[in-house]
């Protein structure tokens, strides 16, 4: 099901953002019946039921003595325009998440189809057989029907049921959450860098830097630089950093992050799927056709929910991977000294000479 | 009802739909980003490090503190020589008076002298032992003061040790927990705006949409 999640939902939307169909002959020339008339035929009736329940009360002419069936009707009638509402803009809010451009295509397709049928996307109208209604049930909740050939069975959504999920915090499509926008953040938060290198937005200034006190020193309190090999026989300086000091300080923040993301469970199934399981950031998605996603090692929001412990245990340390792949490792990698004659362009030999010779007086081995 | 004021009304409901649909998602949104800060908050809490109290180690040297002037001893060797040395001086003195054939008050002047020699000894005894005694006390004197001031030291100790743990911590949660509750603040605010829009939204079409009902019942009424 997962891959036909997958397939599904990329397809429908490589095809809407891809605007092929409009280059199909004989699409422009064929008329297109996107008219669905949802609330004109869910109402179509209820105008004559409540003349008729109206009468019967105002009457005396009810099912019961008390009227009490049709009174409760009347009162369901009345309030039906605004559970109409409610239901459809909580529906549409729900599944307008999948035009999202990080949207995890593991989701149900059949709400991406949905979408596609009431946003009018072109190949999803009656004419492509599509169809949607809503049924104003005797309970009060309202039904809608979504029926047509993606779907393998027709998609019913009941209003009551739809607001009580939506009202316990959990979502039928889940977003994926701002992965790049949290961990820029957490980059601030972990302390590694000075307060000066914080801008006005609170994001990190284009020259930060991970403060002095996790670079490497040596014994007398100079840097203790690699030495870079830049070709040519000539090498630079560059900062080397105590990643275990790194960690260590880092740590207790990321993993508030992660209990942050996992206090919605349905937000780090979407984060795993399309980010962090196969590590990819952003900025490389961005360069590529389709998002790259977790495929086979998918989690699925049908059966891997709740999250087991292994699963938590595994996006934990995947997560703190991405972080440090992706976003710590550009302040960590080939950065230049920061005292101004150190970081000049060297010869190699004599660099590397000097060095093992400091060693060597740093440790009284000569 | 004209097909020109179902359309209007139709395009009405469908951008309040959709409107609505909007905020919702904003205040559903900011509700679960609520959500994570309070988690992250939780977690940050939970596992920030124990903070240690400085002075927990500090222990009284009371103990080590003592007298020394308590078991001072009398120099009695030195009177016991003194009165040595006066009984031979007499002896000696006894022999010369009566090998020069002296009288007996010459001897009885010498007893008196001896006795005195010894009395003055006596003296010298007791006025060492009164010294000893007043040193012992002064001695007593200055390690009472001297315990006084370790357990005052003691006490200052721990309670600045607890002032330490209880101004860091004091500080590190406010810190933390300023930070967070903007966070939850605006994520709050947000989420009420977004409600606020919503409302707004759905507001005006249920207007409409109450219009457009009127509008059937009166179709049902004539039917």
């Amino acid at each position: 099901m997962s891959n036909r999640n997958i397939a599904t939902n990329l397809l429908i939307k490589q095809i809407n953002q891809s605007d092929a169909i409009a280059y199909r002959p004989g699409f422009l020339a064929s008329p297109t019946d996107s008219n669905f008339g949802v609330l004109n035929k869910a109402y179509e009736e209820t105008g004559r039921l409540y003349a008729q329940l109206k009468t019967a009360v105002d009457s005396g002419k009810c099912s019961t003595p008390t009227c009490e069936w049709e009174i409760k009707r009347l009162i369901q009638l009345e309030g039906a325009p605004t559970t109409t509402l409610d239901f459809l803009s909580n529906f549409a809010s729900e599944i307008s998440t999948v035009e999202e451009p990080n949207f995890d295509p593991n989701n149900n397709f059949a709400y991406t189809i949905a979408n596609s049928i009431l946003t009018k996307k072109p190949s999803f109208s009656k004419t492509d057989g599509y169809n949607v209604e809503l049924h104003l049930l005797e309970d009060g909740s309202q039904q809608l029907i979504f029926t047509g050939p993606g779907f393998d069975e027709p998609l019913l959504v009941n209003s009551s049921t739809l607001k009580s999920l939506l009202d316990s915090g959990t979502s039928i499509v889940a977003p994926t959450p701002n992965i790049d926008g949290d961990m820029s953040a957490l980059l601030l938060e972990t302390g590694l860098f000075d307060v000066e290198d914080t801008m006005e937005d609170g994001t990190l200034g284009p020259n930060a830097k991970i403060t002095e006190t996790f670079v490497l020193k040596n014994p007398d309190g100079t840097f203790d630089y690699e030495i870079l090999d830049i070709g040519n026989g000539k090498g630079r300086n560059i900062l080397q950093y105590d990643m275990d000091k790194i960690k260590r300080k880092s740590e207790p923040f990321i993993d508030a992050e992660i209990a942050g993301l996992l206090s919605s469970e349905q937000y780090a199934v979407a984060a795993w799927n399309v980010y962090i399981s196969k590590g990819t950031t952003e900025s490389e998605d961005d360069q590529m056709v389709q998002a790259a996603n977790a495929g086979d090692n998918s989690w699925s929001y049908e059966f891997d929910l709740p999250l087991s412990y292994e699963h938590k245990e595994l996006f934990s340390v995947k997560y703190k991977d991405y972080f440090m792949n992706n976003y710590l490792i550009q302040f960590t990698k080939n950065q230049l000294p920061t005292v101004e004659e150190d970081a000049g362009i060297l010869d190699l030999a004599q660099a590397q000479q000097a060095k093992a010779q400091k060693f060597l007086d740093d440790n009284n081995l000569n | 009802m004209s097909y020109v004021l179902v359309g209007t009304a139709a395009v009405s409901i469908v951008s309040g739909i959709i409107g609505g649909a909007s905020a919702k998602k904003r205040a559903r949104a900011e509700a679960a980003r609520k959500r994570k800060l309070q988690a992250k908050l939780n977690m940050l809490e939970k596992n920030r490090q124990k903070i240690i109290n400085p002075y927990e180690n500090v222990v009284s040297l009371s103990s080590m503190l003592s007298n020394p002037m308590a078991n001072l001893g009398v120099a009695t060797q030195a009177a016991e020589m003194q009165i040595e040395e006066a009984d031979i001086s007499l002896a000696n003195t006894l022999d010369t008076i009566r090998s020069t054939g002296a009288s007996a008050g010459g001897a009885t002047a010498l007893a008196q002298a001896a006795l005195k020699s010894k009395q003055g000894v006596s003296a010298s005894i007791e006025m060492q032992e009164k010294n000893n005694e007043d040193k012992r006390a002064a001695g007593e004197q200055r390690l009472q003061e001297q315990k006084m001031a370790e357990e005052q030291r003691m006490q200052q100790a721990d309670a600045a040790g607890k002032q330490f743990m209880f101004s860091t911590r004091e500080g590190r949660e406010v810190t933390q927990m300023n930070r967070v509750a903007a966070q939850i603040g605006g994520a709050q605010a947000a989420q009420a705006q977004a409600q606020a829009d919503q409302t707004a939204a759905l507001t005006g079409t249920i207007s409409t949409l109450g219009s457009l009902g009127a509008a059937k019942l009166g179709q049902g009424g004539s039917n």
